[in-house]
């Protein structure tokens, strides 16, 4: 019997590593075709469009050099920097506290306080209220007119709620009895044991942030506070419309060169950080996404 | 005791969730009277106190950003105007027509803005804005600008679709430059075949086997096509335009007369044009690829030398920077115009003139604040004494005019003139505020280059040529407002017609009269009736 399940147990690790090396051959065949893309030369593109392979000597990183040295890149990659660190910072200060102390189960009106947050999640205000608010808070061409709104998120805070949940009562009261306060307790107790989910939700916003684009638009009229993915549109809609640009046309790169260039740049910064949690990542969302 | 920590913490954070999410009530944004005053015209006077102005506009060069605070022409606007101008570039399409809105809807406007739909219709922007009183009437504002409106206001169904109750919202800044495709063929493999440039369908037809069987590239390989081309817009888009109005049916609409009007596939003529489409397809002389191709997937394929007929824009064609990949690919290649084919009822259209223009609109508050006057100030010194300074910068730095009165750049630091692409921030509202399609300013966007092989390239002779073939004037289009099942009706309207185009419904009478009564179906007559009571309305139907 025993061994009849060994070899269950190696069958399906087999049909599990196929399943999942088609899932990643799925994954991988666009990702390959966008690097791909990134790096033809115009002439080859204007040839015979987009290889599959590139040969060894036929690649450019012109697309790469004309996005970057663009000149409102470093200012806009600066700013796309700023907005992801400070909203980041912000939104798990706010997050961090409101998720403990939805997690307290004895917290007086806590059944009140969830159904007004999750109101919010279900029935969205819309853009209108959003946008008179923030313009009537004098917060256009402010960086806080984007980090603000999306600061609390329900959805990254139930997670985190139902992490602390998880966490023993115990330790809690053996610090309330050696006279912590609730502050100490959720700083010196309580966020010690949760870096998983902190990182985990920290990616969730830094993701969100570094990649918003909409608000910007909205609320920052001033270029000198452009994000990078307002300025790859830009630059985009630009290469785009080549043949009304008179003179000469600003791009020397396929248009899809520029675009697979400008997605391969944005997505650096993100995919350089995802392998230090990666190992928090897994347990963050897991322990986070079960009740117990 | 120690639950009311959790309470407060709670609170807090609730409260800026709350925040977040329940702004307060938007405010009426009908502030302003239903119908503005009348400002009778008053003599531009000098103001004593500079005006702000918040202009938002459209960019020329998107990527280049708006110029910097201390431009020189904001001190000579404030000099020779007194306007402290603020200038904003607004998005382009939907984002920036959500900017709009979400600005109009909390009662925000800037002073004057350019409309920003993302249908491309700014006309239908406008009458939005104007239906909710955020937008002055400008009647009077002509009056103080005499040169411009000479320049820029002078098309009076321009105006008249900027007109609403007898009173003009919007200023039509003229359209870019009109009817700038055109149907172009490979010279030299023309002559390499020993064909003649194709007249008629048929002939068409013929010299599209010739490009396909006969190896035009003589690189020894079957792989090019007669013709090359992709769909944009609904039905068979406007690329294909010359082979529709070969039978007399280009474009959605029948624009000839009152009697006649309605859509173009009501015409018998139509299925004979689709017909005829799909003989191309069936014999294989057109690029297959073309239901789904996308625009600049199209264009690297005629730069591939993929295929020998094609419809294109002239500066696409033929700028220095859209043309040289296709000269270092084929350095002995020419593309030349090619008048429209004439159908077997003797019909010869090259596509449909829909004169689109950008609308400039004065915000009902700064009215309100007395700004109209100043922002005539403006917009004339744009037109008259800023012209030169807002199109191609300062003279002798960024251009010079030569003896035949031609602008230039010779002799001038290439990267301070005006065509260097570090110029551009500088001549952002060139497209959307200062340019009016004059000889000299087409002649200086669209400069004279040579190619590898020393011939010059003169991207305005393909422009003239094509402006000089046979339009359908379909302006009247512009009010035409979509049916409230729009996305249904079009795609039932495309699909249909792309089938029969392809084959993959054979072109009979039967499934013709099924393809008719679907669109009746979703509404088709009731549509050609109000677009119809539209034009009628606007006094463009007759």
């Amino acid at each position: 019997m025993l061994r009849v399940r060994t070899r269950d147990a190696i069958a399906f690790q087999i049909g599990v590593a196929i399943f999942l090396s088609i899932i990643l051959f799925i994954i991988l065949i666009p990702l390959w075709r966008v690097i791909v893309t990134a790096f033809v030369p115009l002439d080859t593109y204007t040839r015979e469009g987009i290889p599959f392979f590139l040969a060894p000597w036929d690649w450019t990183v012109e697309a790469f050099r004309q996005l970057i040295t663009h000149s409102l890149f470093p200012r806009a990659l600066l700013n796309s920097f700023i907005i992801t660190g400070l909203g980041t910072i912000i939104s798990l200060l706010l997050t961090i506290p409101m998720a403990y102390g939805l997690s307290v189960k004895n917290l007086p009106g806590r059944n009140f306080f969830m159904i007004l947050i999750l109101f919010t999640y279900l029935f969205s205000p819309g853009l209108i209220p959003v946008y008179l608010l923030i313009t009537r808070m004098g917060l256009t061409d402010n960086f806080l007119a984007i980090i603000l709104p999306p600061a609390v998120s329900v959805y990254n805070t139930l997670v985190m709620m139902r992490f602390f949940e998880g966490l023993p009562d115990e330790l809690r009261e053996a610090a309330a009895l050696d006279g912590a306060n609730e502050f100490q307790i959720l700083w010196n107790v309580m966020l010690p044991l949760s870096k998983p989910i902190i990182l985990t939700i920290g990616l969730f916003y830094a993701v969100y942030f570094w990649n918003e684009f909409f608000t910007p638009i909205l609320y920052l009229n001033d270029h000198d506070l452009m994000p990078l993915p307002v300025l790859l549109r830009n630059i985009l809609i630009s290469a785009s419309f080549n043949e009304y640009v008179e003179y000469d046309a600003f791009s020397s790169s396929a248009l899809e060169s520029l675009k697979a260039a400008g997605v391969l740049i944005t997505m650096l910064p993100m995919l350089a950080i995802y392998p230090w949690i990666q190992r928090y990542f897994t347990k963050g969302t897991l322990v986070g996404g079960v009740k117990e | 005791m120690k639950n009311w920590k959790y309470v407060l913490i709670a609170v807090v954070l609730v409260s800026t969730q709350l925040l977040a999410a329940c702004a307060q009530e938007p405010a009426a944004p009908t502030a302003a009277p239903e119908v503005a005053a009348t400002v009778a015209p008053v003599e531009p006077t000098a103001v004593p106190e500079p005006v702000d102005i918040t202009l938002w506009a459209m960019a020329t060069v998107t990527e280049a950003g708006p110029p910097p605070d201390d431009w020189i022409a904001y001190d000579r606007i404030l000099e020779e105007v007194n306007v402290n101008l603020k200038y904003e570039i607004l998005p382009t399409g939907s984002d920036g027509e959500a900017k709009l809105n979400a600005a109009a809807a909390a009662n925000n406007l800037p002073d004057f803005m350019q409309m920003v739909s993302a249908s491309n219709d700014p006309r239908g922007a406008l009458y939005n804005l104007v239906q909710l009183g955020l937008i002055a009437q400008v009647d009077d504002m002509l009056a103080l600008m005499p040169e411009r409106t000479q320049k820029h206001y002078n098309d009076p169904l321009a105006l008249s679709l900027s007109t609403f109750d007898g009173h003009l919202y919007g200023l039509p800044e003229p359209p870019p430059i009109p009817r700038r495709e055109g149907l172009l063929i490979r010279k030299d493999w023309l002559d390499k075949l020993g064909l003649a440039v194709p007249t008629t369908p048929e002939e068409l037809m013929a010299v599209a086997v010739a490009f396909t069987e006969q190896d035009p590239d003589g690189n020894g390989k079957k792989d090019t096509y007669g013709l090359g081309g992709f769909l944009n817009g609904d039905g068979m888009g406007t690329r294909f335009d010359f082979i529709m109005g070969a039978y007399g049916v280009a474009g959605m609409w029948d624009f000839d007369d009152a009697a006649s009007f309605g859509l173009n596939v009501r015409n018998e003529k139509y299925p004979e044009a689709l017909a005829f489409f799909n003989s191309l397809v069936e014999a294989k002389v057109i690029d297959p690829d073309w239901p789904t191709l996308k625009r600049d997937d199209f264009r690297a394929r005629w730069k591939q030398g993929l295929f020998g007929i094609m419809w294109e824009d002239f500066a696409a064609l033929s700028n220095k920077s859209n043309y040289t990949p296709f000269d270092e690919n084929f350095p002995d290649a020419e593309w030349v115009p090619i008048p429209a084919p004439k159908g077997p009822y003797g019909d010869a259209t090259y596509g449909v003139y829909t004169g689109r223009g950008q609308i400039f609109a004065v915000s009902q508050k700064a009215a309100d604040e007395g700004k109209k006057e100043a922002i005539a100030r403006l917009l004339e010194w744009m037109a008259t004494d800023g012209y030169y300074l807002l199109g191609f910068g300062e003279e002798g730095v960024n251009f010079i005019i030569d003896a035949n009165g031609n602008i230039s750049t010779e002799g001038l630091d290439p990267t301070k003139a005006y065509t260097a692409a570090e110029f551009q921030p500088f001549t952002q509202m060139r497209n959307q505020l200062v340019f009016y399609n004059s000889t000299q300013e087409i002649a200086a966007r669209y400069p004279n280059w040579t190619t590898i092989n020393g011939r010059t390239m003169q991207p305005l002779t393909y422009l003239t040529f094509y402006q000089s073939q046979p339009w359908v004037d379909g302006r009247g289009i512009q009010v035409i407002l979509p049916p409230a099942n729009a996305a249904d009706f079009l795609r039932y309207y495309t699909e249909g017609i792309v089938q029969f185009a392809l084959g993959q419904k054979e072109v009979s009478d039967e499934n013709w009269a099924e393809y008719l009564a679907g669109l009746d179906s979703l509404g088709a007559v009731e549509y050609e009736a109000s677009a119809k009571q539209a034009l009628i309305d606007a006094g463009l139907l007759k």
